[in-house]
C-alpha cells in the first residue's frame, strides 16, 4: 500500500533525512536549561529538600504542581488521538501522531516530578517492595504504568507503516527502522491486524486516560483538607487536562509546521477545529471552577473560608485572577471568531491556557496547606532557584525529548495522510450518502428498497 | 491491650511550654538553626499553639499543646504509600525512619500539622543525646510517638524483674516535665487509671472532632466563666 | 527487499520477537507486582479489600494490552513468513 516511490509527502521524510542548523541551535537552548535544571536537582539531592522553598505548613510546592501539571498536558494524545479517530473526524490525520507523541514524552516527565520531589530517591523502590493500596499514590503508581504502557503501544502500532517506509526511502538507521517496521508490507491480512489493533487501542486507552488524571486529583480529595476534600475534584481534574492537553498539542503544532515547513499539512481549517474545541473547554472549565467555588463561598464554612480568601483577595490573588485571565477571559475572547489571523488567535488562546493551567495547579495545592486548621501560623511559599530550575528543566527535556522523536521519525502520519487521500474521501461521501433520507443503508442491494 | 492516650487541662496549661523542652532533650529532636527555623522549619514534636482573642487581637486566649494526637482513624496512615507510619494494635501511630521515602503525603493529610521533616541533615551526633531514640536522617518525617521508648524500656526492665509493667512506669516525657501537672498519660482502657477518669470528664472535648479521626488526647476545656 | 542486505534478515527477527519477550516480561512483571501487593496487604491485614479492588480492573487492563501488543506483533511477523 505504501509505494517507496510516491514523493508527495517528501516534507514529512525531509526532517529525518536533512538536519539544519535551527535542530542545533534549539537543542542547545534545551540543553543549557536542562543543565540549569540538573544542577538544580544535584544540589537537592546532595543538600536535601531545604534548598526548595517548602516548609511546615506548606510542604508541597512546586514540584506537585509540575507533576498534576505535566500530567494533564498528557491528556492530549487521548483525547484528539483516539475520540477523533473513534468518530471517524477526518481531519485529524496529521494531528494524530504529534498528539500521541506528546502524551508519551510528558508521562515520563511527570512521573519523574514524584521522584524528584521525595526526600529519599535512594528509596524509591520502596514503592514497589512495600506498596500501600490504600495510599492515593499507589493508585497513581498503577494508572500513570498502565496509561504510559498503553500510550506507547497506541503510538507504536500506527507508526509501523511509517516506519516501513523510512525503511524503504531513507538510506540511515537501516537496522532500527526494518526491526520496527515488523516485516509490514501492507498485505490485506497485515493491514486488517493493524486497523483491529488501533480500533481496541483506541476504546481502550479513554477510560485509562479518565482514571489517570482521577486518581491525580484523588491525591488531594482523598484528605480532610479544606478546599481539597471535594467530590468534583475527579471530573475537574480531567477537564482542566484535556484542556491543558490540547493547548500544548497546538503549540507543538504550530512550533513544528514553522520548523519543518509543514503548511501543506497543518492547514488554518485543523487549527480552527482545535480552537473551537479549545474554546469549548475553557467554558466547560469554567463551569467546574464556578460551581466549585460558588459551593465554598455559599457555605461559608470558616476553615474554607480562610483558604478562599487567600486564593480571592490574600497573599495568593495575582495567581488566582491570573489564572482566571489565562484560563477563561483571554481564550473565550481569542476564540469566538475565528474567521481571519486563526492560527495566531489560536496559539495565544494556547499559550495563554498552558500558563493559566499551571497556575491552576498552584492554586490548588499551595493556599490549602499554607492556611491550616488550627491556629499554625499562616506559611507564605516563595520557591527558589532551585524549583524554578527544575521546572525549566523539565519543560526543556520534553521539548529535547520531542525534538529528538521528530529527527527519528515522521511527526505526522504518513500512510494516514495517504489513506486520507486515497480512501477518505470516498468513504466520507458513501457515509454521507447513508445519512440522506432518499438512500438505502449502507450494504443493503438497492433491490430491497421499498419493502 | 493497652490503649495509651493522653488528657491535656487547658485550665492548668500556662504555656511555659516546659513539655516542648522536654520532648525535645528525650527524642533527640535537632535544633534547626536560627536561619532554617525563620523559613519556617523548626521541628517540635510537642508544640503549644496559641489561640488569639478574636476582639482583642494580639491578646492570647489559650494555650494548645500539641503532640500528635495519636488519632483511632488516622488520616496519615491511611494515604502513606509505604507502610513508614502506622498504627500498632496499643493505638500508637508509629514512624518507621528506615521505611519513610519523604513523600510527605503524610504530612499533607494530617489536620492537625503534627508531622515535621526533615528539609536537610539537621542531626549530628552530640555528646548527652539519648541513646534510647534513634537519629533522624535527612529527607524524612518525624513525629511524637508518646515516647515509645520509655514504654519499651519499661517492659524490658519488667521482663527482667519477672512481673508485670506497673502502669505509673510508663509516662511521656512531657507529662513528666509539666510543672502545672497540665498533662496526664496512661492507659484510656484501664478503668482505674487517671485518663479513664479525666476523659470522661464534662470539661473534655475533642479537638477538630468533626473530623472522624477520633484522637487519643483529649483537651480539657477551661473552667466556668472562661473557654 | 533488496534493501534489506544491509540487516541480515536473521538478527532482524531475533530482535523483533525479542521485543515481544520484553512486553511479555514488562506486562507480566508488572502484574506480578500487583499481585505482591495484594499478598502484602493480606498478611499485614491492611485494608486488603483496596489491593482487590484495584487489581480486579488493574490486571484485567494490562492483560488486555498485552493481548494487542501479542496480536499485532505475532500478525504482523507471522505473515511475513508466508512469502
Amino acid at each position: 500500500m505504501a509505494d517507496p516511490a510516491d514523493t508527495r509527502d517528501a516534507p514529512l521524510i525531509a526532517p529525518i533525512e536533512r538536519t539544519g542548523r535551527g535542530f542545533y541551535l534549539t537543542v542547545g537552548i534545551l540543553l543549557a536549561f536542562i543543565v540549569w535544571g540538573a544542577v538544580a536537582y544535584w544540589t537537592q539531592f546532595t543538600e536535601g529538600l531545604g534548598v526548595t522553598g517548602l516548609h511546615q505548613p506548606v510542604s508541597w510546592g512546586f514540584y506537585v504542581t509540575n507533576f498534576v501539571f505535566f500530567i494533564g498536558i498528557s491528556h492530549a494524545g487521548t483525547l484528539i488521538s483516539a475520540i477523533l479517530r473513534l468518530s471517524k473526524a477526518e481531519w485529524r490525520r496529521p494531528v494524530v501522531r504529534m498528539a500521541e507523541v506528546i502524551t508519551v514524552m510528558v508521562l515520563f516527565i511527570g512521573a519523574g516530578q514524584i521522584l524528584v520531589d521525595l526526600g529519599r530517591p535512594d528509596r524509591m523502590l520502596n514503592i514497589i517492595r512495600h506498596g500501600r493500596y490504600q495510599s492515593p499514590l499507589l493508585w497513581d503508581a498503577t494508572s500513570i504504568s498502565a496509561y504510559l504502557t498503553a500510550s506507547i503501544v497506541y503510538l507504536y502500532i500506527p507508526m509501523i507503516p511509517d516506519i516501513a517506509i523510512l525503511r524503504d526511502r531513507v538510506g540511515k538507521r537501516k537496522l532500527l527502522y526494518t526491526v520496527l517496521a515488523m516485516g509490514w508490507r501492507g498485505t490485506v491480512h497485515q493491514q486488517r491486524v493493524l486497523n483491529r489493533a488501533i480500533a481496541i487501542m483506541a476504546v481502550l486507552v479513554i477510560p485509562i486516560a479518565v482514571s489517570v488524571h482521577t486518581v491525580v486529583s484523588f491525591v488531594f480529595s482523598m484528605t480532610l483538607q479544606p478546599m481539597w476534600h471535594s467530590t468534583i475534584f475527579g471530573p475537574y481534574f480531567v477537564v482542566g487536562a484535556i484542556f491543558s492537553g490540547i493547548a500544548a498539542l497546538i503549540v507543538a503544532m504550530v512550533a513544528f509546521r514553522k520548523a519543518y515547513g509543514l503548511q501543506g499539512y497543518l492547514k488554518p481549517i485543523h487549527f480552527r477545529y482545535l480552537g473551537q474545541l479549545l474554546l469549548v473547554m475553557s467554558l466547560l472549565w469554567f463551569y467546574f471552577t464556578f460551581a466549585e467555588y460558588l459551593t465554598g463561598y455559599y457555605g461559608n464554612e470558616p476553615e474554607e473560608m480562610k483558604v478562599f480568601q487567600a486564593k480571592f483577595t490574600g497573599p495568593y490573588w495575582p495567581f488566582f485572577w491570573g489564572m482566571a485571565l489565562t484560563n477563561f477571559v483571554i481564550p473565550v475572547l481569542c476564540l469566538v471568531r475565528l474567521g481571519r489571523r486563526t492560527i495566531g488567535k489560536v496559539l495565544l488562546a494556547s499559550l495563554s491556557v498552558t500558563v493559566g493551567m499551571w497556575l491552576e495547579r498552584f492554586i490548588i495545592v499551595v493556599p490549602t496547606l499554607s492556611n491550616p486548621r488550627l491556629p499554625f501560623g499562616e506559611g507564605i511559599y516563595a520557591p527558589t532557584w532551585v524549583e524554578w530550575g527544575e521546572l525549566a528543566g523539565s519543560l526543556a527535556l520534553f521539548a529535547l525529548f520531542y525534538v529528538l522523536f521528530t529527527k527519528i521519525f515522521p511527526v505526522i502520519s504518513i500512510w494516514e495522510i495517504r489513506e486520507g487521500r486515497d480512501v477518505g474521501l470516498k468513504e466520507v461521501e458513501e457515509r454521507l450518502r447513508t445519512y440522506l433520507p432518499d438512500t438505502p443503508e449502507a450494504g443493503v442491494v438497492p433491490a430491497a428498497r421499498g419493502h | 491491650m493497652a490503649r495509651w492516650g493522653m488528657v491535656i487541662d487547658l485550665d492548668r496549661c500556662t504555656g511555659c511550654q516546659a513539655c516542648v523542652m522536654a520532648c525535645k532533650a528525650e527524642n533527640n529532636v535537632p535544633p534547626v538553626g536560627a536561619k532554617e527555623a525563620a523559613r519556617g522549619r523548626i521541628i517540635s514534636w510537642m508544640q503549644v499553639l496559641t489561640e488569639e482573642d478574636d476582639e482583642h487581637s494580639g491578646e492570647v486566649k489559650r494555650f494548645l499543646p500539641r503532640p500528635c494526637l495519636h488519632c483511632d482513624d488516622p488520616p496519615c496512615t491511611k494515604v502513606c504509600p509505604v507502610y513508614a507510619t502506622y498504627r500498632n494494635p496499643e493505638g500508637i501511630v508509629a514512624q518507621i525512619y528506615a521505611r519513610c521515602i519523604g513523600c510527605r503525603f503524610c504530612m499533607a493529610a494530617c489536620p492537625y500539622n503534627a508531622k515535621y521533616f526533615n528539609w536537610h541533615r539537621y542531626q549530628k551526633d552530640a555528646p548527652g543525646q539519648n541513646p534510647d531514640v534513634s537519629l533522624r536522617p535527612k529527607g524524612v518525617v518525624e513525629k511524637c510517638t508518646f515516647c515509645h521508648h520509655r514504654l519499651q524500656r519499661a517492659r524490658e526492665r519488667a521482663l527482667g524483674e519477672r512481673r508485670e509493667v506497673d502502669p505509673a512506669e510508663y509516662v511521656t516525657a512531657c507529662a513528666e516535665a509539666c510543672p502545672a501537672r497540665a498533662i496526664v498519660f496512661g492507659d484510656l482502657s484501664d478503668p482505674g487509671s487517671e485518663v479513664f477518669r479525666l476523659a470522661r470528664s464534662p470539661r473534655a472535648f475533642r479537638l477538630l472532632e468533626e473530623l472522624g479521626t477520633k484522637p487519643k488526647v483529649i483537651y480539657l476545656s477551661e473552667g466556668e466563666g472562661r473557654g | 527487499m533488496a534493501n534489506l542486505r544491509a540487516a541480515p534478515d536473521r538478527t532482524v527477527r531475533v530482535i523483533q520477537w525479542g521485543m515481544a519477550g520484553v512486553a511479555v516480561v514488562f506486562i507480566g512483571g508488572i502484574i506480578t507486582w500487583i499481585a505482591h501487593l495484594i499478598r502484602t496487604a493480606w498478611r499485614l491485614g491492611d485494608v486488603p479489600s483496596a489491593s482487590i479492588g484495584i487489581s480486579l480492573v488493574a490486571i484485567p487492563v494490562f492483560l488486555t494490552l498485552l493481548g494487542v501488543i501479542l496480536y499485532v506483533f505475532v500478525g504482523l511477523l507471522r505473515d511475513r513468513g508466508e512469502r
